[in-house]
């Protein structure tokens, strides 16, 4: 799958829940969602492409990427 | 099976519709001790009664008119011989029916009627179906005096303009049954009398033909009129039915009911049913009459295959067909992955064809790569009214707005799409409710007879949150909201949060002005109203879901409600408008690739146990491909095989040359379609599907009403779409076995709480099921969320608004939105293969005359389109309609490639579409656009391709 394009879905569900003071909820929101919708081969994707270094993500959308990638690492 | 009726018989009429009082009174008619509601008629508890008093202008379907004089009584104490059918029954009235006297008067009244009407009763074309001829027959005349000879209207020209219903007029008695029924049933006022006396005569508009004049179509004179003067082209041709079958609409989701009436497996006319509890009896142009597609000539019956989609298509029989197609999947998983196929179904679909796909696609094919056309129009209500309510669905039943004082409208245009709710609901609106529409462009409801916004917010596209919070904002900062409501109903943390949040000045009407267009004062007064109304409804349709901010909108939409104290009981509610048939059923079903049936999480343990158990194999706990993805995927080349049911993705979908890119990449494709659609060209195996006269099964509409649709002739190509998912589920090496669709909703009831009390037998008993039916609500729920929210207590979400990126530029000026049309049905497979096409058989571009002018454009030029996706040419329409800078087109028709035009942008939560803004710019032009010359290429290609098409084997048993 396009990256970018998967940057900028990600990208425009954390400028969604971007929206208190409260910034660890957006990024557990943001985390949340991906979980809940996103297939595993969409994650797979986005993990290359983070890790080539390429990926303008924006802060919030960083945070739960990282969250999660980490998460599936540990669950295998 | 139940509710067919062998033996053609007219639906019972009670002469008066009924009553609702708690106060019962007792009369006496004909010596019989009869006990009504308060305010019942005469004629009408008469008729309860068992007791038939003549009549010609009452039915019970239109308030009492008391123009034919033949339903007079004599009443104890009462001058005159009142007409029962405007005189109410009072308690302790002594009524007399029938004698001598009454008998006299009736048949001098009918021999008046008889004087001036065409003695051709056995060549009539409603013989044998006529009430003059039965009252005729009930009050015995024999005779006409006056004779024949003198000034009469047997000469009277027809008017065979409309291509469903013949108006003759020498058959019409004036009784104005057709004028009121256009009038208080359609709401559209398109019929009246003209003239005095002996000259009145029925007219449409200013004496127009019935095509040329403001006539929708919908039926309801015809099924009012009590002789041939008005009467369908098919009975005209075919003849009276002989037996009657119940069933449900295959169009929009208002799923009406409707009496298949039948002449051995050859429908002769489609009349709504009177008690059908979505609809009352009334119904549109396409349910009422649309339904030749299904035996049209285009319908392909023998199943067909071929290697590569520039080949010949190869007829052949059902098993080679299924075999093709599950060894070609089966070779796609063992070369790239499990993953790598995927299947859709249709909100044409029924539930148990839907949830058969889902199953098969989960237990077959091992993964959840399925998704519903629900994923490109309202997916975006699921996500909003789960994560604020707690359920995916409309909180009300339709009745509903006949209680509503404040009718907003959002982002839906109901006298389109959703026409005989619109009917409902400008019944209510002429009662007095208030009316406010939010909507980019002016629709029929703005400003219609006998109906008036209060407040049009002619909002810029894309602006709709930005409009829903500011709404809100004037609701707080204005201590209009329900404090005791949201106390008592709603997370106060997420409340204070949310209040805190509108309440910025950013959010203010004055701040959101330059966003929306809309004046700060309209908003507010708008907002007012909403929130100071007894009883406030939203309806919204893809206006509002079609959008970046779709599940935003939704959950603003349902803020709102909840800060008013507007959810909960009749009258109010968050009601979406559901497109197609079975959006909600869909939804319902588990069609879409994170959930299994009953809105529960895929990854959620026990749910995945229970549907483990009870389908032996296991599952995967995360998500599939949504139908985006898949494409995405399929260009990639990670994503190769995909199975559609009731589907047309290439000319739905937006961005068509990606669509078309990602199905050309699909080393399978199986389409299983009444047509050769634009994704069958594409296809490597068509599976001939059956329409919804073919099959048994259910839908469900809007307000969650599941209404059985029966079989009312038999599959042309043999087997219901059930059968086609269980025989290909079978080659994969999932067995199934269920022998009739009522298997498999037991299936669904017992996986699905919200289903548990469901079944056939039920269905039969009462006619339709509002779900949830289980051992709480034994027959269903008309209004949701009564007592307290299914999620428990609401849910405030945050509702930013963010600009979508679809903004205009220089070099794309202006903003397009597309939506529908009332004489066609989402890609027009069936409407454009009936006579609706008369009305609309071409999309066109709306265009203000501010633009047009800019541009050089004149009405009926051709006009290039071109966004960043591509580039299309349709013809102008220069209208008010349309706001300056904002165009509209409907996508009917393939050809005018709408889709061609609007882009892979999406709704952040659920990748719906955002088919309603899309910058663009606009030009004279004189020829086709590129596309379209490459898709009239292509599509004769296709054509050549099927005529082609081999028949080396007999069709065998799946």
């Amino acid at each position: 799958m396009e990256p970018t394009k998967l940057v900028r879905m990600v990208n425009q569900i954390a400028a969604n829940w971007d929206c208190g003071p409260d910034q660890a909820k957006a990024v557990a929101g943001v985390a949340d969602h991906l979980r809940r919708f996103w297939s595993p081969p969409m994650f797979d994707e986005i993990a290359r492409y983070i890790a080539t270094g390429d990926a303008d993500l924006s802060p919030i959308a960083e945070r739960a990427l990282t969250q999660l990638i980490e998460e599936r690492q540990v669950t295998g | 099976m139940s509710e067919v009726y062998e033996g053609y018989r007219r639906p019972d009429d009670l002469g008066t519709p009924a009553i609702e009082s708690d106060v019962s009174i007792t009369l006496m008619l004909d010596g019989k001790k009869v006990s009504v509601p308060e305010g019942t008629t005469v004629i009408r508890a008469a008729a309860l009664a068992g007791i038939n008093i003549p009549r010609l202008c009452a039915t019970d379907s239109l308030e009492p008119f008391g123009s034919c004089r033949l339903c007079l009584v004599e009443i104890e104490g009462a001058k005159g011989l009142p007409a029962s059918c405007t005189t109410e029954a009072q308690d302790g009235m002594k009524v007399t029916t029938q004698n001598n006297r009454l008998a006299d008067v009736r048949r001098n009244i009918m021999e008046l009627y008889i004087s001036d009407h065409p003695l051709d009763c056995l060549t009539c074309p409603t013989n044998g179906d006529c009430e003059l001829q039965d009252m005729a027959g009930a009050v015995g005349l024999r005779d006409v005096r006056y004779g024949y000879a003198g000034e009469n209207h047997l000469e009277a020209e027809k008017d065979e303009s409309n291509p469903y219903f013949t108006f003759d007029p020498s058959k019409c008695i004036v009784c104005s049954r057709c004028v009121r029924a256009c009038e208080e049933v359609q709401g559209t006022f398109a019929l009246t009398i003209d003239g005095r006396g002996f000259d009145s005569k029925v007219v449409a508009s200013e004496d127009q033909p019935f095509l040329d004049s403001e006539c929708v179509s919908c039926g309801a004179c015809v099924q009012a009129c009590p002789t041939a003067s008005l009467t369908e082209n098919s009975l005209i041709n075919k003849g009276q039915p002989e037996h009657t079958v119940i069933t449900t609409c295959g169009y929009c989701g208002v799923g009406c009911s409707f009496r298949a009436e039948m002449k051995g497996s050859e429908v002769v006319r489609m009349l709504p049913n009177k008690d059908g509890k979505a609809n009352h009896g009334h119904s549109c142009v396409k349910g009422r009459f649309a339904f030749g597609y299904a035996t049209h000539k285009d319908r392909i019956t023998t199943p067909m295959i071929r290697e590569s989609i520039h080949d010949s298509w190869q007829e052949v029989s059902w098993d080679k067909a299924i075999k093709f197609a599950a060894d070609k999947l089966k070779g796609i998983q063992a070369k790239y992955g499990r993953g790598s196929i995927g299947g859709i179904t249709s909100s044409r679909c029924s539930n148990e064809e839907t949830y058969l796909v889902q199953k098969m696609v989960r237990a077959a094919f091992g993964n959840n790569n399925v998704d519903t056309c629900a994923r490109v129009c309202h997916s975006p209500t699921g996500y909003g009214l789960k994560s604020t309510l707690g359920e995916s669905a409309g909180t009300q039943a339709f009745d509903s707005v006949l209680h509503s004082d404040v009718i907003v409208v959002i982002g839906a245009n109901p006298t389109e799409a959703h026409p005989v709710f619109a009917s409902q609901m400008k019944r209510r609106l002429r009662e007095g409710a208030n009316l406010i529409i939010v909507d980019p462009r002016s629709i029929d409801l703005v400003r219609s007879p006998h109906v008036e916004a209060d407040y049009h917010l002619q909002l810029s596209p894309g602006t709709n949150v930005a409009l829903i919070n500011a709404m809100a904002h004037v609701v707080l900062s204005e201590g209009l909201e329900a404090k005791a409501y949201i106390k008592d109903r709603c997370e106060l943390d997420a409340y204070e949060d949310w209040r805190s949040f509108i309440l910025d000045e950013k959010n203010s009407p004055e701040s959101m002005e330059s966003a929306t267009g809309v004046p700060a004062e309209d908003v507010r007064g708008a907002a007012r109203l909403y929130a100071t109304a007894p009883n406030g409804a939203i309806y919204y349709g893809l206006g509002v879901s079609e959008h970046s901010q779709g599940s935003t909108m939704v959950m603003g939409i349902a803020n709102l409600a909840m800060a008013t104290g507007n959810l909960g009981r009749e009258g109010v509610g968050v009601n979406p408008l559901r497109g197609q048939n079975n959006v909600q059923g869909a939804c319902d079903m588990g069609s879409f690739p994170h959930e299994l049936p009953g809105y529960r999480h895929i990854s959620d343990t026990s749910t995945r146990t229970l549907f483990e158990k009870e389908w032996g194999v296991e599952l995967m706990p995360d998500p599939g491909y949504r139908i985006p993805n898949m494409f995405d995927a399929a260009v990639a080349g990670q994503f190769k095989g995909m199975y559609v049911q009731g589907e047309d993705l290439a000319q739905s979908d937006p961005d068509t040359h990606h669509v078309t890119a990602a199905l050309s990449s699909l080393e399978c494709m199986i389409v299983q379609d009444l047509f050769l659609n634009e994704t069958a060209k594409f296809a490597h195996v068509f599976l001939p599907g059956s329409s919804f006269l073919e099959k048994n099964g259910t839908f469900t509409n809007a307000e969650r009403r599941i209404s059985p649709v029966r079989k009312v002739m038999e599959p042309l190509a043999g087997y219901e779409d059930w059968e086609v998912t269980q025989a290909l589920s079978n080659a994969m090496g999932y067995p199934m076995n269920y022998g009739h669709a009522s298997e498999i909703m037991d299936e669904i009831a017992r996986l699905t709480p919200t289903f548990e009390g469901v079944s056939y037998e039920k269905l039969d008993r009462l006619g339709t099921i509002q779900w949830p039916c289980n051992d709480e609500a034994v027959e269903g729920t008309s209004t949701m969320h009564v007592d307290e929210f299914v999620r428990g207590k609401g849910l405030f979400r945050l509702t930013p608004y963010i600009e979508t990126d679809e903004r205009t530029t220089r070099k794309y000026p202006l903003l397009l939105t597309t939506g529908r049309i009332l004489s066609q049905y989402n890609v027009g497979a069936q409407t454009r293969r009936t006579e609706n096409m008369q009305w609309h058989d071409e999309d066109i571009i709306e265009i203000h005359p501010h633009d047009a002018e800019q541009r050089g454009i004149e009405h009926g030029d051709w006009v290039g389109l071109k966004s960043r996706a591509g580039d299309t040419v349709l013809r102008a329409d220069i209208t008010e309609r349309v706001q300056p800078g904002v165009v509209y087109t409907t996508f009917h028709h393939p050809e005018s490639g709408a889709n061609v035009v609007t882009t892979d942008n999406s709704d952040w939560a659920t990748n719906c579409p955002e088919y309603k803004v899309t910058a663009v710019q606009a030009c004279k032009v004189t020829q086709l656009s590129e596309w379209q010359e490459k898709f009239e290429e292509f599509t004769e290609e296709q054509l050549e391709l099927l005529r082609k098409a081999k028949t080396p084997a007999q069709a065998t048993s799946v």
